[in-house]
């Protein structure tokens, strides 16, 4: 009946060496036993999947928003290369050279006062145009017109084209006067875009577009004023080669003109480092959400590893080794990891289009929604190397699963430690995700000290559960049943304790994290304001009427302090004669040698400045030019005293000897400068004063209003800058920043609320089995209850009191350390999260229980 | 190596000691155990809960190690084999039939009884899984899931599973002991005659003293120790 299957004699042993079966069967196992589904890989999957979409969301965007500039690089810049020079237009001979090589096209940009009369005055950023412009691209005005005719001067009036902010502010409409010094300027057109708007950065006031003999009519073009004049050149065969042959020529030809250089491919060099450096924060803060995902990948592969015990002893009894098994559920669990990745991918792929779609009409940028491979294949490489770096110890015990455990329902406990492959394939994922965030990281020195951070806050909350379960196991015998109950729920084995700890306690901190820099970047923008800053900047006060000036402020607000220095705008050349092209600086210093600084000398220290090294100059000093530099030059440019420093001003090239160093208080929005000269360096140059008036309390809106309405009749070239006005717009930036960081943040508080709910639900099949027999043995509900309540109120208290403590630590170390603000220490928003966390864990908790707590116990007995 | 009259000896075990557990729970399970198995033998393991027959069959398969003591199977020393290679020597000279089945939920009939052959690397195991599950009356299951399977037909497919490396040795923890009385005797009868087919080595732990009489021979534990052997090898 029975006919034997042994091999025919002579056919080789079934035994062949284990080496025929790899990868292909290890996969085919995993795959094998995915049938069974994916329950318990909930949590699992949409922690990778929130993670990981969170980072390829916001490299994608990134990508998008790079490429629309990259794309649009000759439309944002207006040309293919770009010569700036301030106070001066380019010369015949620099204007010749660059005609030599294109189409070329200057337009003139700078601050000035609109005055519209009895509509009042206000701060514009003119650009001046010539014909040629805007040369690439379409300027979009309603009516729609070209700007030729629209700019013209038609019966003493020249044309105007106003940002609808500008008609708002002053109550005007199109057809409208207003005059710019002395000239009248008729407003025919509204401004509805202007293609090369990113190019000249973030302005504190609305864009006014005139003619350059509207500019040159008004008035306002004096020896020092600061205004850009920048040359667009749109070259005939726009290659690369070309374009490289006309920067190299400039650079060798016109060394003397001082000008800034651009080319397309860099055409807004600040606006693409913000992009970066916004998007490596918002990778972290997606980063921060995978390694709080993390935690409840770790979890489900501990309870998967927990519930597949006899499957690996039965394996091992067929002839697997340990490490098979190992790989063959390494392989399932990285098959479900893929799923989650794919997840995250497919989602944050897509929001750049829907954000695209949702903003196509608010955003002024060339956004281009993009798939990115690259950036999806990092998100992918981060949330497989977190899946790798959380699932491999607590897979790694499944090697060690005793084969007497089919035998015998108790076996041997777990060895304790991890065999050192695990712990070496461990260090490598996570060295390998450190690399990751280390290598795609715009400044890596936040990078690291974010993976200090977190690798610090992981290892501390692992302590705190570990302190919390041993004082709990050390705690004398207390006479009330349900606390001693609740202290042996904390500490027994398999207790929530440490995946209650880690998931809450991250949650709080980010939350209390959150809280203390939204309060500090806050009380930064508002309360710090009336004590310590100016309420007005004025700006291009010619040098001849300094004086004059002087007395109108003196009239006007009689109790106000004026603070006036000279000014000038200069660009650093070189360093002990190296150019500055040249210089590797520091990321925190990189600005001063890109583009034009403002510049003063004096003969005394200016307040708000604390001599760091070196010596301030004699009143009369007479020698060779002398500098003081921002002490922070030091390190970020490796300058120290007696080092030259070359600076173009005036088309003039000046070199100055480093005298002393400045620790200056930027925050005090006072006068400050990188680079005080001494005053023999620039004795007899033109140059035009810079003021700020102070007030002992900050003066109605009205009155504010009236004064700058006077000053515009009165020193039609001067400008007025309200503090309020420019901080107001920087404070509509941060906000609408703060809110994607909120945005980003809120998905790494749903990873630590999944992973939350996560622990609890698989605690719940114990808990309820715990309370059945406690019911069964005479315990009421509220005495089961009052347990469970008391165990997690004990391990939500502990937790949120180290997540706002190392919340607070976190937000200090971002406030002082990334923002560069004060720190403000007011924890009532982290408090309040951090109750609301508790109040939240004890109604996971106590989900579910309640209910099954009213019912008879048989029915669940018969079940457990 | 010990021999007996019935021929080479399958399965030796000479002053095997045993504890488990640790500190105050450490208990002392087998006591200076020696027992010698002839080739192609059926020895049934018999005694009352606790004595250490299930211990002694995990010893003789390589899945409890020694603390002291020589097991040697097949003629080879289990006590110089690390983890891995006990794994490897299970896979290719020892089946396991166990009172719970221990079938792989998430495979068919036939990928469980492939699995040790594709885990040994043999490039027909589906062929051959196909040909044990029909040798054990299974020939229309073998697409089936254990949890559409009975109880009878599941170890079926264990005993299917264990044989199909063709073993020299099988071990069989109260192969009956989750099944009734009739589906019980089915599965004696599939056991034996396998064993009588491939000429292996079956040693089994078994409640049941009608199973045991069918055994050549029956060793009897208490507490431990081999209290008597019937009839006696030397």
């Amino acid at each position: 009946m029975h006919a034997p299957v042994r091999p025919a004699p002579g056919t080789p042993s079934p035994a062949h060496p284990p080496r025929a079966a790899g990868f292909g069967l290890v996969l085919r196992l995993a795959l094998r036993d995915l049938r069974g589904g994916l329950r318990g890989f909930g949590v699992f999957i949409a922690c990778l999947a929130l993670g990981v979409m969170a980072i390829a969301a916001v490299s994608s965007a990134s990508r998008g928003l790079s490429e629309g500039l990259g794309r649009e690089g000759r439309r944002i810049l207006g040309g293919d290369a770009a010569f700036s020079l301030i106070h001066r237009e380019p010369s015949p001979a620099e204007r010749a050279f660059l005609e030599r090589h294109g189409i070329v096209s200057v337009i003139a940009t700078m601050r000035a006062m609109a005055n519209a009369g009895e509509q009042g005055a206000a701060l514009v950023e003119i650009k001046a145009v010539d014909d040629g412009y805007p040369g690439i691209g379409a300027l979009a005005t309603d009516p729609q017109a070209e700007p030729g005719p629209l700019l013209a001067e038609r019966d003493g009036q020249f044309g105007g084209i106003a940002d609808p902010v500008l008609l708002g502010r002053l109550g005007l409409k199109t057809g409208d006067l207003i005059s710019i010094g002395s000239a009248r300027i008729q407003l025919r057109a509204a401004l509805v875009s202007e293609p090369d708007k990113i190019a000249a950065g973030v302005g504190f006031g609305p864009r006014l577009i005139v003619s350059q003999a509207a500019l040159r009519a008004s008035g306002l073009l004096q020896p020092g004023s600061l205004v850009r004049w920048t040359a667009r050149v749109i070259l005939p065969d726009p290659s690369d080669a070309t374009l490289e042959a006309l920067i190299a020529a400039a650079g060798r030809e016109q060394a003397e003109a001082g000008w800034e250089i651009r080319s397309r491919v860099n055409a807004a060099p600040n606006f693409q480092r913000n992009i970066e450096r916004f998007t490596q924060f918002l990778t972290l803060v997606g980063l921060t959400a995978l390694l709080v995902g993390g935690v409840g990948v770790a979890n489900a592969v501990g309870r998967f590893v927990e519930a597949k015990k006899l499957d690996f002893a039965t394996l091992k009894a067929l002839g697997a080794s340990g490490g098979r098994v190992v790989a063959i559920h390494l392989a399932e669990v990285m098959l479900v990891a893929a799923i989650g990745i794919a997840i995250g991918l497919g989602l944050g792929a897509a929001a750049p289009f829907a954000l695209g779609a949702a903003l196509r009409d608010v955003l002024p940028l060339p956004f281009e929604p993009t798939l990115a491979p690259a950036e999806l294949a990092i998100a992918a490489l981060y949330g497989f190397l977190t899946a790798l770096v959380f699932a491999i110890l607590p897979l790694g015990r499944a090697h060690d699963v005793p084969v007497s455990a089919l035998f015998r329902d108790r076996v041997e406990p777990d060895r304790r430690r991890p065999r050192w492959i695990y712990l070496a394939i461990f260090a490598a994922a996570l060295a390998g995700l450190v690399g990751v965030a280390l290598a795609f990281a715009y400044d890596r020195r936040i990078a690291l000290l974010y993976i200090g951070v977190a690798g610090g806050v992981f290892v501390l909350l692992r302590l705190v559960a570990a302190v919390l379960m041993a004082l709990a196991r050390r705690a004398p015998r207390l006479r009330r049943p349900a606390l001693r109950l609740a202290l042996a729920n904390i500490h027994r084995p398999g207790a929530l304790t440490p995946s209650l700890v880690l998931s809450l306690g991250l949650g709080v901190a980010l939350l209390s994290a959150l809280a203390f820099i939204d309060v500090s970047l806050t009380r930064q923008l508002t309360s710090a304001l009336p004590a310590r800053a100016p309420s007005f900047f004025f700006l291009d006060i010619p040098n001849a009427q300094s004086a004059a000036f002087d007395r109108f402020v003196a009239a006007q607000r009689p109790d106000a302090r004026l603070e006036r220095v000279p000014m000038m705008r200069g660009r650093i050349v070189a360093l002990n004669g190296v150019p500055a092209e040249k210089i590797a600086a520091g990321e925190q210093m990189a600005w001063v040698l890109e583009g034009d600084r403002g510049i003063t000398y004096a003969a005394t220290m200016p307040e708000g400045s604390r001599l760091a090294s070196g010596e301030w100059w004699p009143q009369d000093y007479r020698g060779e030019p002398l500098v003081s530099f921002d002490a922070r030059g030091i390190e970020g440019l490796g300058l120290k005293l007696g080092d030259t420093l070359t600076v173009n001003v005036l088309g003039r090239t000046i070199t100055a000897r480093i005298a002393s160093f400045r620790d200056i208080e930027w925050r005090s929005l006072g006068i400050n400068f990188v680079m005080v000269f001494s005053p023999n360096t620039f004795a007899g140059a033109p140059h035009t004063n810079l003021a700020t008036m102070t007030m002992p309390e900050a003066a109605a809106p009205a009155a504010d209003a009236a004064l700058m309405r006077r000053l515009a009749v009165d020193f039609p070239s001067v400008t007025a800058v309200r503090v309020r006005d420019a901080l107001e717009a920087v404070n509509v930036v941060v906000s609408q920043l703060a809110t994607a960081i909120r945005g980003a943040s809120s998905l790494a508080i749903a990873a630590s609320l999944l992973v939350l709910a996560g622990a609890l639900a698989a605690g719940q099949r114990a808990r309820l089995y715990d309370a059945m027999i406690l019911k069964t043995l005479g315990a009421t509900r509220r005495f089961v209850l009052t347990s469970y309540v008391l165990e997690y109120a004990g391990i939500g208290v502990v937790s949120a009191l180290f997540g706002l403590v190392a919340g607070a630590a976190a937000g200090w170390g971002v406030v002082t350390k990334v923002m560069r603000i004060d720190f403000v220490f007011d924890p009532t928003g982290a408090i309040l999260a951090a109750t609301a966390a508790v109040v939240v864990t004890v109604m996971f908790g106590l989900a579910g229980t309640v209910q099954i707590l009213s019912k008879a116990p048989a029915s669940h007995l018969r079940n457990l | 190596m010990a021999t007996g009259e019935q021929g080479p000896t399958a399965i030796e075990l000479r002053d095997v000691d045993l504890s488990l557990g640790r500190g105050a729970a450490r208990v002392h399970i087998l006591r200076g155990v020696s027992l010698s198995i002839p080739e192609g033998q059926a020895t049934g393991l018999v005694g009352p809960s606790g004595s250490g027959k299930s211990t002694l069959l995990m010893t003789m398969a390589g899945l409890e190690r020694p603390d002291s003591g020589l097991v040697s199977v097949a003629g080879q020393d289990l006590g110089a084999l690390d983890e891995d290679g006990l794994a490897l020597f299970r896979g290719r000279h020892i089946g396991i039939v166990f009172q719970s089945f221990h079938l792989v939920p998430t495979m068919t009939a036939r990928e469980n009884v492939a699995l040790p052959l594709e885990l040994a690397g043999a490039p027909d195991a589906f062929a051959r899984a196909g040909a044990e599950l029909r040798n054990v009356g299974l020939g229309e299951r073998m697409d089936h899931y254990p949890s559409q399977l009975s109880g009878g037909e599941q170890q079926r497919v264990a005993i299917a599973r264990a044989v199909a490396p063709d073993p020299a040795i099988l071990v069989a923890d109260e192969p009956t002991g989750n099944l009734d009385e009739t589906t019980g005797g089915s599965i004696v009868d599939l056991i034996f005659a396998l064993r009588r087919e491939r000429g292996a080595t079956l040693v089994l732990v078994t409640h049941d003293l009608s199973l045991a009489a069918v055994c050549d021979r029956t060793v009897r534990l208490r507490a431990g120790r081999i209290e008597a052997a019937e009839p006696a090898v030397a």
